[in-house]
């Protein structure tokens, strides 16, 4: 599904943030990403996201080599992903239901086909009172989930998420592995960044972990 | 090519575009992943209505000119005139009658009126004023020929059997008249279509800042569409349904306000102390002086090309600066 043969990355002309990169993410595992502050887990989700492309190495992503593809075939890919950022990216004049329903409306899909979906999703991760709220009276915590259930409302055959219990309470948090568990048993592979050792100790997943650029698979 | 042409249209968001047409407050809010505030929205309004005013009050001038043209040249058209020269002719008269019985045996004439001298004057009189000096004068006379338009007829060999047959008689087929009449409309079309096309580029020019602006100010969302996997096609729609509703209202107001100054304009030169003349003038140059249903129609279609040009310009502007993005 992922496969990064020595990706290494720099911004301009500065030091390569990540060096000679290499591993592979097979379909239907479950990985976390590692490292401490600064290490570069947010680039390397940024390269398997494909919103940077690696400055040497390879990068396949669903099989097609990321340097070749296009902006609609990187657009076409990103519809199979589902990624969920630090600074939840929610868009603030669009309600929590609206946001969470953001990825099928660009997929094409007719609100009448998905409202009941949205719906519960939200009311599985806690929003169920939030629905027409907007973001910007949202907590924290609860804009994480906002942001965790429009990465998986399209069911993404991988999902990405960075730091995704960072702000939210341990039964939150617990819930909220548990939904990403829920979601591998069901298929997608999962790679999620955290340095929540207490939150990686409840899983049995191989850990990528990032220290000064480099990349080992423990 | 054809194939995804058509597969385009299909698959085009008319609903949410129709939507984007409607005045800002009367739009479903759930259909704006751009919201519509975010859109440089009141001066681009103005800009465009006043480039659409312009452009259909010069589309809707230039329609009038060609029409009074048109009917003119008709009118000549079935004319022609024979002009007997006085100078060294013992009895004008009956010069005059002997034309007037030659030309009206000739195929394809329908009416022959002979003009007589006070006919002649007054057609100087313009020029000369009212005298009786006039009659003085060795002024040409004419005769006014109506040809059947149906069933022309030969006006080469009726000139050169006039020739043969009368000494100082021409005849004249308005022939220059209508070449300079012609002249006349190709130069207002071609003026017209300059002052179009300058239009047409100023607001090429407004939509595309404007276009680099809401996209400036929009760039969080452009960022979120791309991660929840919006290719350009998506996101330039997005935008362009807001330029194209905004293309269609200003454009509506500029054709209204044009239609408004086409149906007031004899009211406003009698406001302004225009008279009889003014008037006259005016109907010369411009027929009526006023537009048809076809003059109309013909401002209809520069708001109709007004909402393409915002939608082309817009499209492109979004994914130009998208592609620089990537």
């Amino acid at each position: 599904m992922i496969r990064f043969e020595n990706v290494g990355l720099r911004y301009g002309n500065g030091p390569e943030i990540l060096r000679d990169v290499s591993f592979h993410v097979l379909p239907g595992s479950f990985h976390f990403l590692t490292g401490p502050s600064g290490a570069g887990k947010t680039t390397l989700l940024r390269l398997l996201f494909m919103s940077l492309r690696p400055t040497r190495g390879l990068s396949f992503v669903f099989g097609e080599n990321v340097s070749d593809l296009s902006a609609a075939g990187r657009a076409e890919l990103r519809r199979r992903i589902g990624i969920v950022f630090q600074d939840f990216r929610l868009l603030d004049h669009l309600t929590t239901w609206e946001n969470v329903a953001l990825p099928l409306r660009v997929m094409g899909k007719e609100e009448s086909d998905y409202r009941e979906d949205v719906t519960d999703l939200l009311r599985w991760v806690g929003l169920g009172d939030r629905i027409d709220a907007y973001p910007e009276i949202l907590s924290g915590g609860e804009k994480q989930r906002a942001a965790i259930a429009r990465a998986v409302i399209g069911r993404p055959e991988l999902l990405l998420a960075d730091e995704p219990t960072g702000n939210v309470d341990p039964m939150i948090a617990d819930r909220l592995l548990r939904l990403f568990v829920e979601l591998n048993r069901l298929g997608t592979s999962v790679i999620i960044a955290t340095h929540d050792y207490g939150l990686m100790d409840q899983l049995d997943a191989p850990r990528l972990v990032l220290y000064e650029g480099h990349l080992e698979v423990r | 090519m054809a194939v995804q042409l058509i597969a385009d249209i299909r698959d085009y968001p008319w609903r949410s575009l129709f939507a984007g047409i409607l005045p800002v407050h009367f739009q479903p809010k759930t259909t704006q992943i751009v919201p519509s505030a975010s859109i440089a929205g009141n001066a681009l309004t103005v800009v465009i209505a006043i480039m659409t005013f312009l452009a259909c009050l010069t589309a809707g001038a230039v329609y009038m000119v060609n029409q009074s043209a048109e009917a003119w040249v008709k009118d000549i058209s079935s004319e022609i005139t024979i002009e007997l020269d006085p100078v060294n002719t013992a009895d004008i008269e009956k010069k005059m009658t002997l034309v007037s019985l030659f030309l009206a045996k000739q195929a394809g004439i329908t009416h022959v009126k002979p003009m007589t001298a006070e006919d002649s004057a007054k057609l100087l009189e313009p020029w000369l004023g009212h005298s009786d000096a006039l009659s003085a004068l060795p002024i040409p006379r004419l005769i006014a020929v109506e040809i059947d338009r149906s069933n022309p007829p030969d006006i080469k060999a009726i000139s050169e059997a006039l020739s043969q047959n009368f000494e100082g008689v021409t005849l004249d087929d308005h022939r220059r008249w209508r070449a300079e009449i012609r002249t006349l409309t190709r130069s207002a079309a071609l003026g017209g279509i300059a002052v179009l096309v300058l239009v047409a580029a100023a607001t090429v020019a407004v939509i595309v800042s404007a276009t680099r602006s809401a996209m400036a100010s929009n760039r969080e969302i452009i960022e979120v569409l791309h991660f929840v996997g919006a290719n350009e096609r998506f996101i330039s729609r997005e935008f362009e349904r807001h330029f194209v509703g905004l293309g269609v209202r200003a454009g509506l107001v500029g054709a209204v306000s044009a239609g408004l100054v086409f149906l007031l304009l004899p009211f406003v030169i009698h406001v302004v102390g225009g008279g009889p003349v003014t008037a006259t003038e005016m109907s010369r140059l411009v027929g009526t002086g006023e537009l048809d249903l076809k003059g109309y129609l013909l401002c209809a279609l520069v708001v109709f090309v007004v909402a393409c040009l915002c939608m082309i310009t817009s499209r492109v502007g979004v994914i130009r600066v998208l592609k620089s993005y990537a």
